[in-house]
């Protein structure tokens, strides 16, 4: 089994991070793992897309429709993300709005919860909503989120890496405030381990 | 600890490809690296910068590519090792120094690596700098991961030192900024120091050592073609049971082919090429001969698939050969697995179910913008006050060509590093219209300085404004020569780009705070009276890294006074800061996002943005 795991977000929401401490749990786990990394230009409050695949493949890049787990920072971005999805895959997306210069100047409408819910129910096998700053903020720091959606990536079981695993890799990819970090990633995890054991 | 420096030999690391090469340049012993920083090579010279002092090597970020190259080649020919690393672009800057570099050739290990990036993720063009291999006549490795481009450049070191020849590594977006396992060995300690012995019938390429020196390269290059047949960079791969179907591949296409072939459960032989110039010619005869049909595929141009043509011809091999000149892969953009699952199908009938899936219709874009607090933005703003948009806006290389776009719309022509102030010379000969130029503090050092003196020179008449925010911030925010602090190895000097400006022989020069929306916006229609070159330097710190108070704010952070505002939409549609948005029927600022630059309070005409608390 290789897990396919996209992530998708806003340049500045600490994905490449998040991607990290995905990488580096696998490592810790035994397990093969190559993740494509966004740089440059396209950060600057752009979106951004990184992958993780976990287990011997040869591109990091996901074909679309292939991804185990969509894992979106942010509302808009999980919609964009969708084309990774398919019946096969489970999309986790913090309700976490930015709003694009799009929308301010050009009138475009940013999707509500419920339009990215019905969409995201459509193509995927299932579809679960994180009020990632939110819960990063209660863990003691709002900077955090990007903790939390790994933590409910860890909580689904879909990556086949272990808890212990994910938290050696927090500490070793965060600079300050892991106590907090770890904390955001224990909310995000209990926020989606429960319904995966049903 | 730093798993760059501190990972221990034998130890399994997650390293971008970037760092893989950086982390084999310290194993391999290299004394001195050089870089101008440039995405998707970037990572590799913030990476040695960071370890330099610690790994007792000398790094810089030069001012330039050229220089870059110049400074790497002095060291490597009077015997130590040496690096210097660039995105694609970066080496037509460096070319005139490689190509008559493959001339002289090199006494120590000399590595250039090019950062290729197909589909233009960070870039102004999609070149295929393999063509400089062909170009200049060095041998060309391409890594397809990132434990390759740790094995690679060891080997490069090598390889160059074996030739006596600059060795070229090729990597794209897609090898540069993959990050995987690496499987890493022992840093040496090689000699950093190295007493130059003089060969001038060599080392100055005068005509008459030129001509004989060409002679000695060619010779090199029959040596290389040698070694890359015998390279195990360059093997066959086998997916499901091989048999009479093959494809030649290699970099980030290789990757692609395999896992297209894997998905369709294909019998499929590939030759990877690893060590792909000089062609290993026995290596591909070979596989032509024992396969029916084969299909080049490689990202971009299509160099191999001529060369592997050539091959067949030149040996009368009747293999059928597939490739770009049949229309079974394109010649532009990156590939995928999908792009690459298509060409199988139509080279070999070989199906699977990649598909490309259309995107949700009528989503809002988000293309990347100016930060929050920019002071570009702020500058863009006051030289459309100042103007009223009639100019022709000369840009160049760096975050403030993201002023294209709506609302400022401040670039018209842009080619190049430098190209703004080159280029505004021509604009403002020909046409009636003010032109100003806009280049970074950064870009200026690089190729604006002699843009400049060529203006002063022949009485061009433009305004140039150097956006010097202090850092070369696109590329990750590395130092250049006008910063007070460099890399670890080393103490630097800050040099003046006042003086530089006055020093070109420039008589109106102005300094302004771009945050100041009034003052910049008289110093622009002041300059733009000048009938001469002038020039106005708008200086404030990039908002990424500029010192904040406890608040996160530069100056101070705004709010909106829902009473007061008229939902005029100067703020977002003329200013446009992405920290302001529209709520129900009037502004708001995210305070999160704010980093208090104040300038949008000098902007909102009824007053209604106003500080916080």
């Amino acid at each position: 089994m290789t897990p396919d795991i996209y992530l998708a977000g806003v340049g500045g929401q600490g994905i490449i991070t998040a991607s990290r401490i995905i990488g580096d749990a696998a490592l810790i786990e035994g397990l093969n793992v190559l993740l494509s990394e966004t740089h440059g230009m396209a950060q600057r409050g752009g979106s951004v897309v990184c992958t993780a695949r976990i287990g011997d493949v040869h591109s990091p890049l996901i074909p679309d429709g292939k991804a185990d787990a969509v894992l979106s920072f942010e509302l808009l971005e999980t919609m964009r993300a969708l084309c990774a999805a398919s019946k096969k895959t489970v999309v986790i997306s913090s309700t976490d709005k930015m709003v694009p210069m799009s929308v301010t100047t050009n009138q475009l409408r940013y999707p509500t919860l419920e339009d990215v819910t019905r969409a995201a129910k459509k193509v995927a096998k299932a579809f679960v909503s994180i009020e990632a700053t939110d819960l990063a903020r209660e863990a003691g720091t709002p900077l955090s989120s990007n903790v939390v959606m790994v933590g409910a990536l860890a909580g689904t079981g879909i990556t086949g890496i272990t808890r212990r695993a994910y938290e050696k890799a927090i500490e070793a990819n965060v600079p300050r405030s892991i106590r907090e970090n770890l904390a955001a990633f224990a909310k995000g995890f209990a926020a989606t381990a429960k319904p995966a054991r049903k | 600890m730093d798993r760059l420096l501190d990972s221990p030999e034998g130890s399994k690391v997650l390293l971008l490809g970037n760092e893989a090469i950086a982390r084999a340049a310290l194993e391999a012993g290299v004394a001195v690296a050089t870089t101008y920083p440039g995405t998707p090579a970037s990572e590799i010279g913030d990476a040695l910068a960071r370890v330099a002092k610690d790994a007792g090597m000398y790094f810089e970020y030069s001012t330039n590519e050229i220089v870059a190259t110049q400074f790497a080649a002095g060291a490597a020919v009077s015997g130590v090792r040496a690096m210097t690393s660039m995105k694609h672009v970066g080496l037509n800057v460096a070319a005139d120094a490689l190509m008559t570099f493959a001339y002289t050739g090199t006494r120590g290990g000399f590595v250039l690596v090019t950062a290729d990036d197909p589909s233009c993720h960070s870039s102004q063009n999609e070149q295929d700098n393999r063509y400089y291999a062909l170009l200049a006549g060095l041998p060309l490795l391409e890594p397809s991961s990132p434990q390759e481009c740790y094995e690679m450049t060891k080997e490069a070191f090598s390889i160059s030192e074996r030739l006596e020849l600059p060795v070229i590594i090729r990597t794209t977006t897609r090898v540069s900024h993959v990050r995987g396992p690496v499987v890493v060995g022992k840093i040496v300690q090689r000699t950093r120091k190295k007493a130059f012995v003089k060969e001038p019938e060599r080392f100055v390429t005068v005509p008459g050592v030129a001509r004989e020196r060409h002679l000695v390269l060619l010779k090199q290059l029959e040596e290389a073609a040698k070694m890359a047949d015998d390279s195990h960079f360059n093997r066959v791969f086998r997916i499901g049971r091989g048999g009479k179907s093959g494809a030649i591949s290699s970099s980030a296409a290789f990757n692609y082919v395999m896992d297209a072939g894997e998905y369709a459960k294909a019998d499929l032989d590939v030759l990877k090429l690893g060590f792909s110039h000089p062609l290993p010619r026995r290596r591909v005869a070979e596989f032509l001969r024992t396969h029916d049909t084969v299909a080049v595929i490689e990202e971009l141009e299509p160099i191999l698939e001529t060369a592997v043509r050539a091959q067949a011809q030149h040996e009368v091999i009747k293999t059928k050969i597939l490739g770009k000149a049949d229309g079974i892969l394109p010649r532009a953009h990156e590939f995928d697995q999908a792009v690459v699952a298509g060409a199988l199908d139509r080279a070999f009938g070989i199906k699977s179910d990649i598909e490309k899936e259309p995107l949700l219709e009528n989503l809002p874009p988000r293309p990347p913008v100016l930060c929050a607090g920019c002071p570009h933005t702020a500058t863009y703003y006051a030289v459309n006050k100042a103007t009223g948009g009639k100019a022709i806006f000369a840009s160049d290389i760096g975050c403030y060509s993201l002023g294209v776009g709506p609302p400022h719309r401040t670039a018209d022509l842009l080619l190049c590093m430098g190209s703004s102030v080159g280029t505004a010379g021509g604009l403002a000969r020909v046409n009636d219209q003010p032109v100003i130029a806009f280049i970074g503090d950064s870009t200026f050092f690089h190729a604006g300085i002699p843009g400049l003196i060529n203006a002063v020179h022949n009485g061009h008449r433009f305004l140039l404004m150097i956006l010097d925010n202090r850092t070369t911030a696109m590329t990750g925010h590395q130092p250049h020569p006008g910063s007070a602090t460099g890399p670890s190895c080393c103490d630097i000097t800050s040099v003046s780009i006042e003086d530089i400006v006055k020093a070109c022989g420039v008589k109106w020069l102005r300094v302004v705070d771009p945050y100041d929306v009034k003052g910049t916006t008289q110093a622009i229609k002041d300059a733009l009276a000048i009938e001469q070159v002038s020039v106005i330097i708008a200086r404030r710190e990039c908002a990424l890294i500029a010192k904040k108070d406890k608040e996160g704010a530069i100056i101070r952070k705004e709010t909106v006074d829902a009473d007061i505002c008229t939902d005029c939409g100067t703020c977002t549609s003329k200013f446009q800061c992405p920290a302001i948005s529209k709520s129900g029927e009037v502004r708001s600022i995210d305070e999160a996002m704010c980093s208090g630059c104040a300038v949008c309070e000098q902007v909102c005409p009824s007053k209604a943005i106003k500080r916080v608390g």
